[in-house]
């Protein structure tokens, strides 16, 4: 019989923190994955001569060395050496103001800076964004707080009332409420496809904590794309003793009563004292648990309220350029190209291929100049999909027409708005729909964002909840679908923190 | 509430309404009716049958191409649900050769229209050194069964990339992907000017003429050059594909780009003659090689590595193999003649599907195999072992393979 102490099931992000965690604690660790590759969306793929980044734009909580955020500091901690690079702009953004004016506007990072310059194109702003950045401020304090173990409620509700005052509020009801110009708010919402949720649903709490961590600490990009981050890990896992087994695909977890005590795979039974799964809920409980095993009604209708309304369904062109970004006239790290400013109907126009206009296109080369070989560029846009719909029924002989045709209006969209031409200068393209995302990741209808994380079901909401998500001895999922969200960073906090606990567990003979 | 509340009070109820979201969660989850939870997804379905782990196929027909020393193996998917693919693409083919566990791509040669019949056409032909070619040739017929898998590979007409034309140069049976191109084209499947330029030794070692001349007449995006080496035939061009047959038969005014698949020979004779039309790189581009040949004679190749066997531990999930390999085969090879099976697919180096960890030895990887590499993978010792050869006694994991 094959026994570890624990096994984590998928090296995502969240599966590799965790893995690394439980090696770090002396467990005896397997870490399988379906993918003959770590890392999930982190990683890497080839064409030609240039080695692609598939899905991260830039990852908040870096931050300087001298003032590491959680990433670093997680990274530090397990002793993962990645060689990061700041991106020094938020982004530009050219679309429309509420107002009908056109908008083309470029955001520095440095709260500072980013207050200075939302001033310069929203004069008047400026008290209101100081006001709105005082309060990230106050969010982030309440955050640490909070992820202190037993902290003194009282003393929470005293110290930190403004904070608890919104925090069942949406990002555009605190907007308004703080009285932020509707120019300024435009501006302030670029940012809600990073969660995929509209303004008037998004949680005012994880819009904060996220636009406080990529605007005050700025973003970071890997120097070797992502797959250097994941590689780092395993290696570094692997050090700590740890096992790794790829192309080796969880087909049900095994069951003592109610509690998990390892998971079959193609090479038999594996035993395991703990199992953490990188790995969505409603398939984990769908099909993932024995039949002789009731599942909780609970999750029944959990996954019921949840009704598969899942978060982004992705829809990327990777681009490899035979010029360089100078040649090509490419100034900006990150272009957001929005037909509109306001969320909720781009979350609508989002739903379907044909009123699909919205996309961010990004040059690898401006943070990261040696991405790429010399004389070329490397480039991405990113649209999402908020509905399966028009994915589901595809016929598989229109499909690359399909992806072709919407790749196409993407980047005419971009050479129209800002007069860059790319088209003649194409060496190697790469489309990614949801299909290949469900391929690689066998995430549900290949969204990469989990559960959205809309008001009854926001992460504030699912991390008060606490222990309830989790009905089994045992297993616990960890990642996208988890109480953390979706984004690189969520998901190395979710895996590492759910194995602390989950040590815990092991070590005080709980089971 | 929500419409009176200001930011700089404090409202009783607005704390209330926070420390209640675990609550109002909870009462919502409580109040939908339970459902079995159905954890298919369209999406994920359509992805999992284009890109199946693997096809179970049976012969339905063999096509002998005397003349040319091939043969076409007309393949009927068994479950009725051909993967669909792209004109240029290969399925590899998994076999049980004398107790070797192998696979070898094979170029499609049939238009993607087949698939709606359920059926693909692959083309073998023979070789000098090709042991899994030669055995397929001498053993199989209709009624056998195979395995394959879905379509791979990324050799294939990108409207987005390439130039509207396309001049073909095609060695032998490099012709296949270009056959399946030109269907495609006749079938209404793609849309470009595709002229193929096919070198031959003689008239008769032609391979597809006739179907290609048919094609020709029948679609004018569509037009073949035949090119002999031996022979001097009237209607016919003669020697080599050489910059000035390809300058004959390109656009003049019009951009163009080059495909090209054939042996290694073509390959290094085509590059002297494409850099001298002075193409931009992304206008050229090559079908894969397979590994170089005779790798003791690479000029790269580690002289002191005398010796002729090596050791290698081979770790896969919770297994050890111990096996032994010829310093002048790819690992791989080593690996699937001691009957393990790895994943591989291109078997050039490049498509990563063998991705291993190099655990201790050294290893020699011919540069023109070394493209697929990621820059992390380098750095920490990851491999593709259908490209890399033992220098040492080795230790290696390689990952578990899907294939039936």
């Amino acid at each position: 019989m094959i026994k570890y102490d624990a096994v984590v099931v998928g090296a995502g992000n969240a599966g590799l923190a965790a893995a690394l965690e439980f090696a770090q604690s002396g467990k005896k660790t397997l870490l399988i994955e379906q993918h003959n590759l770590p890392g999930g969306c982190a990683t890497s793929f080839c064409r030609g001569r240039f080695e692609f980044e598939p899905s991260l734009h830039e990852l908040c909580g870096v931050g300087p060395e001298e003032n590491p955020g959680t990433v670093r500091t997680i990274m530090d901690d397990f002793g993962v050496k990645v060689e990061w690079k700041k991106v020094d702009d938020c982004f530009r953004v050219i679309s429309t103001f509420s107002d009908g004016t056109p908008m083309d506007v470029t955001m520095p990072s440095g709260a500072d800076e980013f207050i200075d310059k939302m001033e310069f194109y929203v004069p008047g702003s400026r008290s209101k964004m100081v006001e709105l950045f005082d309060f990230l401020d106050q969010i982030e304090e309440f955050v640490n707080f909070t992820a202190e173990p037993d902290y003194d409620k009282k003393e929470l509700m005293a110290k930190y009332a403004d904070v608890l005052h919104v925090g069942a509020y949406s990002t555009s009801k605190v907007l308004d409420a703080l009285g932020m110009p509707a120019k300024a708010k435009d501006i302030l919402s670029v940012y809600w496809s990073y969660l995929g949720v509209d303004m008037d649903r998004l949680s005012f709490f994880h819009y904060a904590n996220m636009v406080h961590m990529y605007v005050k600490s700025g973003a970071y990009i890997p120097t070797h794309t992502s797959h250097e981050i994941s590689n780092t890990m395993i290696e570094r896992f692997r050090e700590l003793g740890g096992e790794v087994w790829y192309n080796c695909r969880a087909e049900e977890f095994l069951f003592e009563g109610k509690k998990c005590v390892g998971v079959r795979t193609a090479y038999g039974e594996i035993k395991a004292d703990y199992v953490l799964a990188n790995i969505n809920q409603d398939i984990i409980y769908g099909k993932m648990i024995p039949k002789t095993v009731p599942i909780p009604e609970r999750e029944l209708k959990l996954s019921a309220a949840r009704n598969r309304d899942f978060g982004a369904r992705m829809f990327t062109v990777y681009l490899g350029l035979n010029k360089t970004a100078e040649e090509l006239g490419i100034k900006d790290y990150s272009i957001f190209l929005e037909e509109t400013m306001d969320s909720v109907k781009d979350y609508e126009n989002l739903k379907k291929i044909d009123t699909n206009n919205y996309s961010i296109f990004l040059c690898y080369n401006v943070a990261n100049p040696g991405i790429s070989p010399e004389g070329t560029a490397m480039c991405s846009f990113t649209t999402m999909f908020t509905a399966a719909d028009d994915w589901n029924n595809i016929p598989q002989e229109d499909y690359v027409k399909v992806k072709n045709k919407l790749a196409k209006k993407i980047i005419d969209n971009f050479e129209e708005k800002t007069g860059i031409v790319l088209t003649p200068y194409i060496e190697e393209i790469s489309v990614a729909t949801p299909w290949t995302f469900a391929r690689y990741l066998n995430v549900p209808e290949g969204s990469v964002y989990g559960y959205i994380t809309n008001d009854w079901d926001s992460i504030l909401a699912r991390i008060l909840t606490g222990e309830k998500d989790y009905p089994f001895k045992g297993l616990k999922h960890i990642g996208t679908s988890g109480e953390r969200g979706d984004g690189y960073s969520s998901a190395y906090y979710s895996g590492k923190f759910t194995a602390i606990a989950a040590v815990k567990e092991m070590n005080g003979g709980n089971n | 509430m929500a419409d009176n509340f200001k930011i700089s009070k404090v409202g009783i109820v607005d704390i209330a309404k926070f420390l209640l979201l675990a609550n109002t969660r909870e009462n919502i989850i409580k109040k939908t009716p339970a459902k079995l939870i159905d954890a298919t997804f369209a999406i994920n379905e359509n992805a999992k049958a284009l890109h199946p782990a693997y096809q179970e196929v049976v012969v339905s027909e063999v096509i002998d191409h005397k003349g040319a020393g091939a043969k076409s193996f007309i393949l009927s998917v068994k479950n009725g649900k051909a993967s669909y693919f792209r004109a240029g693409q290969y399925l590899s083919v998994f076999l049980n050769v004398n107790g070797s566990v192998v696979s070898r791509p094979y170029s499609i040669s049939s238009s993607p229209a087949w698939t709606k019949e359920n059926k693909y056409a692959i083309t073998v032909r023979k070789t000098a050194d090709g042991f899994v070619s030669d055995w397929l040739l001498d053993n199989i017929k209709v009624g056998d069964e195979l395995v394959v898998s879905a379509a791979e590979g990324t050799f294939y007409y990108e409207e987005l990339r390439d130039a509207k034309n396309v001049i073909a140069l095609a060695g032998g049976s490099g012709i296949t992907p270009f056959l399946s191109m030109a269907y495609a084209i006749r079938d209404g499947i793609e849309d470009f000017n595709l002229t193929i330029i096919s070198g031959s030794r003689t008239k008769d070692a032609i391979l597809f003429k006739d179907e290609l001349d048919k094609i020709a007449e029948e679609c004018d995006k569509v037009k073949v050059v035949h090119v002999l080496s031996e022979d001097k035939t009237k209607g016919f061009e003669h020697g080599f594909i050489t910059e000035k047959i390809i300058k004959k038969y390109a656009p003049k005014k019009e951009a163009y780009s080059i495909f090209m698949c054939g042996p290694a020979a073509m390959y290094k004779f085509e590059e002297g003659e494409i850099e001298k039309l002075g193409l931009e790189r992304k206008f050229v581009r090559r079908e894969l090689l397979g590994v170089t040949k005779d790798i003791r004679n690479h000029e790269d190749y580690p002289k002191s590595c005398k010796k002729k066997n090596f050791k290698i531990t081979v770790k896969k999930g919770p297994r050890t193999f111990e096996i032994n390999a010829n310093a002048d085969e790819p690992i791989l090879v080593a690996i699937e003649r001691a009957g393990i099976s790895a994943p591989a697919r291109c078997r050039s180096g490049e498509c990563g599907w063998c991705r291993s960890k190099l655990v201790s030895g050294t290893v020699f990887i011919p540069k023109e195999n070394d493209d697929g590499r990621r820059w992390s993978d380098k750095q920490n010792g990851y491999i593709h072992p259908c490209a890399t050869f033992a220098t040492s006694d080795l230790v290696i994991e390689v990952p578990n393979s899907y294939v039936k």
